[in-house]
């Protein structure tokens, strides 16, 4: 029996030398399968980060944030000293998106970034916090002054509460849009379905709703691109690229998707399937002139009318100004121009942040009826208009009205009475 | 010779194991005891010999970004690091500029054009006895 007893002590102490060495052995082997870290101290912060251990092959994010400068944490957030990815992660702000505006000011702002003053228009932030495109405020006014919620059509909410202590609007602030306060059906029925679409809400589920939020909603492209990596190691559309050059596929994202039905309170996703540029651009029902679908939307519209421009505005309607005449002018006025003579006009550092074209001083340029402007477009010495494309970098070129067999009415100048002759069929 | 008793391949399959964890946890020991951590980053740069730079000459430097000047009144040198954010300037035809977000400097390195606020920083420059230029970073 104590020989048995001996026997099995010396097996069970040789099987737990065994298991010792074993574990040795794996726990050698995972870590010589570890990466070699990569450090990268950069300029801004100059704290080291061990992100492109990892991440080296992510194409830069763009020329204005080089990663030598920026690093990846600034923007990111994360743990930058983890070799783990799940503890590297942990503390990254947005997700894979840290412009999300739950923590943009964070990621984006500061005064030297994109919270800065108005005067060096640096308030990139104020700018799309206060942008009907966040707020939603046109839409919430219609939809409670049509079920009766209140008695006029001037903004009270917004998606989130915003304030504007130096309104040129006289809107100063709006408060949050709570639904819980609203008892009618029909607003709560806008609630639960309509929101989905301004900057703060994440996308509804499925393919056909793919966007971003936050500023990536219009400076990240969505489409034919690599995915890029997700929050949690998975795929996720878009690619690690911020740009100005912004193609209408981008816009289409949030407004080309359908139609609202207001007996319903229901989206209505468009039905039919779009493979070309014409069709893609408009819904079947729309008109449209050339110009309106073979530029993209940046072309025409300014970045006042899309990432707002410092005020609250009421509605879409009081923010987006940009007609025909801005750039074709009418029968008796040509479009109105500007000629370049300050190097720090503001013309030149848009024409460096997208630079399709070679903007020089002594150029005119057009600028619309707000004084944006439009720095893409270059008046001709014989009198017509050179257009690049800001996201194809085409060339167009375009003549004025004024000395036409133009049929306009000089008190109808919305694009409606412009499509009566101009559009296209299809 | 007798063959080995059960007993006796365990006891030797006991300590070969054994001697070869301690061997491994040796070797891991070595490992962590031999780490270097990343060295602080230079803030004292040996540029060579003072006669490399003629009396008129502006050389761009890339480690550390700079250029270095080289005047009647002796040897001088601006950072290239953008005073904006830190992206390293470009020199132009006038002074210097900004790729990342179009500031611009004259030559002497002050603001024309922001977004930067401040001139290009001036970095010291000294010449060791044995006749070799020093930049200093910090």
């Amino acid at each position: 029996m104590r020989r048995i007893l001996a026997l099995s002590s010396f097996l069970t102490s040789t099987l737990l030398s065994a298991s010792f060495l074993l574990t040795l052995l794996f726990v050698w082997w995972w870590n010589s399968r570890q990466p070699k870290p990569i450090e990268l101290i950069p300029t801004l912060t100059g704290q080291p980060e061990y992100c492109l251990t990892c991440h080296a092959d992510l194409p830069e994010i763009s020329a204005s944030h080089p990663v030598e400068t920026f690093g990846c944490v600034s923007c990111h957030g994360g743990e930058r000293l983890a070799l783990d990815a799940d503890l590297a992660h942990s503390s990254m702000r947005g997700g894979a998106n840290p412009s999300d505006l739950s923590v943009v000011e964070t990621s984006c702002g500061g005064s030297n970034c994109h919270s800065g003053s108005e005067a060096d228009d640096r308030h990139h932030i104020q700018r799309v916090m206060t942008s009907v495109q966040s707020t939603y405020a046109g839409a919430i006014a219609s939809i409670r002054y049509t079920f009766g919620a209140q008695t006029d059509l001037n903004a009270r909410f917004g998606i989130a509460a915003v304030t504007d202590e130096q309104t040129r609007t006289g809107i100063q602030s709006l408060a949050a849009f709570e639904l819980s306060s609203e008892s009618n059906p029909s607003i709560q029925k806008f609630g639960e379905e309509c929101l989905t679409c301004h900057l703060h809400a994440e996308p509804r589920e499925g393919e056909d709703y793919a966007r971003q939020t936050g500023c990536a909603a219009c400076h990240t492209p969505l489409f034919d691109s690599p995915p890029i990596f997700g929050e949690n190691g998975g795929s996720q559309r878009g690619v690690h690229t911020l740009t100005t050059a912004i193609s209408y596929t981008q816009c289409n994202a949030c407004h080309n998707r359908g139609n609202y039905d207001l007996r319903t309170m229901t989206f209505i996703e468009r039905s039919d399937h779009a493979t070309t540029r014409l069709q893609n651009y408009y819904q079947p029902i729309a008109q449209f002139t050339l110009c309106e679908y073979t530029l993209d939307c940046v072309d025409c519209h300014t970045r006042g009318e899309a990432m707002g421009d410092g005020d609250i505005h009421n509605d879409q309607a009081s923010i987006e100004y940009v007609q025909c005449k801005t750039c074709h002018g009418t029968l008796d006025e040509l479009p109105r121009t500007k000629t370049l003579t300050d190097p720090n006009d503001i013309a030149f550092t848009l024409a460096f942040l997208n630079p399709v074209i070679d903007l020089k001083l002594g150029d005119t340029i057009l600028v619309t009826e707000r004084g944006e402007p439009l720095w893409n477009i270059r008046a001709l010495p014989d009198g017509t208009y050179e257009m690049v494309g800001k996201a194809t970098s085409q060339y167009f070129t375009f003549r004025p009205v004024m000395g036409t067999d133009c049929e306009q009415n000089p008190d109808e100048q919305e694009s409606r009475y412009c499509h009566e002759c101009h559009a296209v069929e299809r | 010779m007798t063959e080995p008793s059960r007993r006796d391949f365990l006891k030797l399959a006991r300590a070969g194991f054994l001697w070869l964890s301690g061997a491994l946890a040796l070797g891991g020991l070595f490992r962590f005891l031999d780490y270097e951590p990343n060295p602080a980053p230079k803030t004292e740069f040996d540029l060579g010999p003072v006669d490399q730079f003629a009396l008129g000459s502006r050389t761009l430097l890339s480690d550390p970004p700079a250029v270095l000047l080289h005047t009647e009144s002796g040897f001088s040198a601006l950072s290239l690091t953008c005073t904006h954010l830190g992206c390293t300037v470009e020199q132009t035809t006038d002074g210097f500029a900004c790729p990342c977000h179009a500031s611009r400097f004259d030559a002497d390195g002050k603001v024309t054009h922001g977004p930067a606020s401040q001139s290009l920083r001036k970095l010291r420059v000294e010449v060791t006895e044995a006749g070799n230029l020093i930049l200093y970073t910090d």
